[in-house]
């Protein structure tokens, strides 16, 4: 089994985090304001959404200045007593190897109430008076439990990272993976994870791994997995949204692929809308979007992207009276499960094509077109005409049988 | 294959398209040949014209001294930059002077290739002629056009392809009936390249050839029906149109392209008043525009069969 390529790419030292230069230069700086003695705020409170590089940071400036790091995460008990076990003693006394000390408490979110009763108070005890660096990191740091504790830190603001430094860094481990991969495809997974560089590497691996080229349909399809639910909750909000903007918002309100969004509201509509004017009104309305898609394919603006939402949640709202008609189930959107399929039909037909245009002197486009249709009802017909033909076109078993069978 | 073993070998051979003919075999003659454009529908003989010929002018080793591309599988700017090029600027070593690139389908070119292969043809009139066969001279672009000399191809007489079926039929003991002939003929109109492939899917059947063998085997090479899927749109189910849709597109492989081309040629032959036959062309037109601008096929014509949904209920209601 292979690595997870978060962990076999995890950055070693500080400079090879994603983004956040600035939240790194402080963070060196803090420390070392610790060079004589302790500064006025002995502990770091790095905060910010998940995924911007809080934890890894830390634990790459541990290794940078070849600090022991001692850390306590939300799948340890953080009640006083545990607490006071793991970090009280550590904050005052020395390390055995004569190492310094690096303290890291880390996703305070995690910390509950009731099972972790009085973690907090006793943190906020060990920050003050500690003698060893201590670094806490949380996704709000205005969460109101943290509101004493916050007094006694420095905060420091991690940021998402922006879509090219995502890129980058999926750019990089994909040539060290030796894969290649399309611009647009790492566009694609770096837009999609919005700033979480741990999940634009998990995606990258999910998506990537054991290929040798990654394809930007390769990726269209991500996000799929397990989304079910929530994809049903979004077409309600869309198909029956009081107004356009409600519409509009619900496609932001859940986290979906937008190409998978408009397969399954595409696939759906029909049975929602039944009136026919209205349903070509909608359908109208999936078809400009689908227009502005092409147009970003074409000219990789990807800021168009606003107008394909836009019409495919506002433009299909506002274009029905919005009667539900009793229950009507979900539906799979068919076109995805056939689209891979239909992805080696496709390469089939045309390497086919190609043999049989050169032998008749067309191309693979037309001899599909003009020539292979009759030349399936032959080989179907005429076991004997069957053979002579497979032998003058080059054509082998699998060609055969897949015309065959068809 | 019958079109491949019936295909003329020499300018001899060719019964049709007298007058062009008549001045490839000039060409011949005095073993000079300038770059050419041959433009008309498919099936009436280009490709053919321009391989008798390069086979008259070199002899029986003709492949040597020619090229054959087909634009449509090669279509961009580096195929001309590489391939043509290369081929282009060497030396012929037989008795003739230049070489033959012959350029299959170039209305399929991009613009860019053309422009590209403007300076080419010109740089090496030397040693190459070309012979761009398109089915619209329209499609290649001016400065091409002018440094051509332009041959017409039409479609065969009625009479002619009566013969050339008769023909291939005695050679290969194949009984065809007169019915069967006029069916061919209609459904392949003055193609000869249909009406041979129709004629021999015909006979793999193995008994006589009449009417109801072609109209049975073609049935079977397309069963794919476009009136039908706009008919069912017509007819208030969405749903079903839309499975035939895909249907076309997913099992038979057909282009967006094409399956407009129909839905086009078939709206004003429907059962639906003329405002709708005019709307709905209106409509084709926007969307074979999209097509062309990277838009999904079926999505579009979805919108097209909604429309027709739309149509049909609108017609029902006595509007």
């Amino acid at each position: 089994m292979q690595a997870q390529w978060t962990q076999k790419y995890r950055p070693k030292t500080l400079s090879e985090v994603v983004g956040n230069e600035e939240a790194k230069k402080k963070i060196l700086q803090w420390i070392q304001s610790w060079s004589k003695r302790p500064p006025k705020k002995r502990a770091l409170f790095l905060h910010g959404p998940p995924g911007t590089g809080k934890t890894v940071s830390v634990e790459a400036l541990a290794n940078d200045l070849d600090m022991e790091l001692v850390q306590s995460n939300a799948s340890d008990y953080r009640t006083a007593e545990a607490v006071e076990r793991f970090a009280g003693r550590a904050s005052k006394y020395g390390t055995l190897s004569g190492k310094k000390r690096l303290i890291l408490f880390d996703e305070l979110d995690g910390i509950t109430g009731t099972a972790d009763r009085g973690g907090l108070s006793v943190i906020t005890d060990i920050v003050k008076k500690t003698g060893s660096p201590i670094i806490l990191t949380a996704n709000d740091a205005y969460d109101p439990r943290f509101s004493t504790l916050r007094n006694y830190c420095e905060l420091v603001e991690f940021r998402k990272p922006s879509r090219t430094n995502i890129e980058k860094q999926l750019a990089k481990i994909c040539s060290l993976e030796d894969i290649e991969a399309e611009d647009t495809a790492i566009k694609l997974i770096a837009e999609r994870a919005s700033g979480d560089v741990r999940s634009a590497v998990n995606d990258l691996q999910a998506l990537a791994q054991g290929k040798k080229h990654l394809t930007y349909d390769d990726v269209s399809w991500l996000a799929t997995r397990d989304r079910k639910d929530v994809i049903f909750n979004v077409l309600r909000a869309i198909f029956y949204a009081k107004d356009s903007l409600t519409a509009r918002d619900a496609a932001d309100m859940a986290d979906v692929d937008l190409d998978m969004l408009f397969e399954w509201i595409y696939e759906n509509l029909p049975y929602h809308v039944k009136n026919p004017e209205e349903l070509a009104a909608t359908m109208d309305m999936l078809a400009l979007a689908d227009t502005y898609r092409g147009r970003i394919a074409s000219t990789q603006n990807w800021s168009l992207m606003r107008y394909f939402i836009d019409f495919m949640t506002a433009g299909v709202a506002a274009s029905w009276s919005k009667k539900a008609s009793g229950w009507v189930p979900f539906r799979f959107p068919t076109r995805i499960s056939r689209m891979s399929a239909s992805r080696a039909d496709r390469q089939m037909l045309r390497t086919i094509g190609l043999k049989i245009g050169k032998r008749c002197h067309v191309s693979s486009v037309r001899a599909v077109k003009e020539i292979l249709p009759y030349l399936r009802v032959m080989l179907g017909n005429n076991p004997e005409m069957a053979t002579d033909l497979a032998k003058y076109f080059d054509l082998d078993e699998d060609m055969i049988s897949y015309l065959v069978e068809k | 294959m019958w079109t491949e073993k019936y295909r003329p070998r020499s300018l001899d051979d060719i019964v049709d398209q007298e007058e062009i003919v008549n001045r490839l075999k000039s060409f011949v003659k005095t073993q000079n040949v300038p770059h050419c454009i041959f433009a008309g529908p498919p099936g009436t003989g280009k490709t053919t014209a321009a391989l008798c010929l390069a086979h008259d002018l070199y002899g029986e080793g003709y492949r040597e001294h020619m090229m054959e591309l087909n634009a449509s599988d090669e279509r961009g700017i580096n195929v001309v930059r590489e391939t043509v090029k290369t081929f282009a600027r060497t030396r012929s070593i037989g008795e003739v002077a230049f070489k033959m690139l012959i350029l299959d389908e170039a209305d399929n070119m991009t613009s860019d290739a053309q422009q590209a292969l403007r300076r080419t043809m010109e740089r090496y009139t030397e040693t190459a002629r070309f012979i761009l066969i398109a089915n619209y001279s329209g499609k290649i672009i001016e400065p091409i056009q002018s440094r051509c000399a332009p041959f017409r191809f039409t479609y065969l007489p009625r009479e002619d392809v009566i013969k050339r079926m008769k023909h291939i039929c005695e050679n290969e003991k194949v009984k065809i009936m007169d019915n069967g002939i006029e069916a061919i003929l209609e459904i392949s109109g003055g193609d000869l390249r249909k009406t041979e492939n129709i004629l021999q899917t015909a006979a793999s059947v193995g008994k006589p050839i009449d009417a109801e063998t072609v109209y049975s085997v073609v049935g079977r090479a397309n069963p794919y029906d476009v009136r039908e899927m706009m008919l069912t749109a017509l007819n208030g189910d969405f749903v079903g149109a839309r499975n035939k849709l895909r249907e076309m597109i997913l099992k038979y492989g057909l282009a967006g392209s094409d399956i407009i081309g129909q839905v086009h040629s078939e709206a004003f032959r429907l059962n639906v008043p003329d405002k709708w036959k005019v709307k709905l062309a209106d409509i084709t037109g926007e969307i074979d525009f999209r097509l062309i601008q990277g838009s999904n096929e079926e999505i579009q014509l979805s919108a097209l069969l909604a429309k027709l949904v739309e149509a049909g209920s609108e017609i029902k209601r006595g509007n």
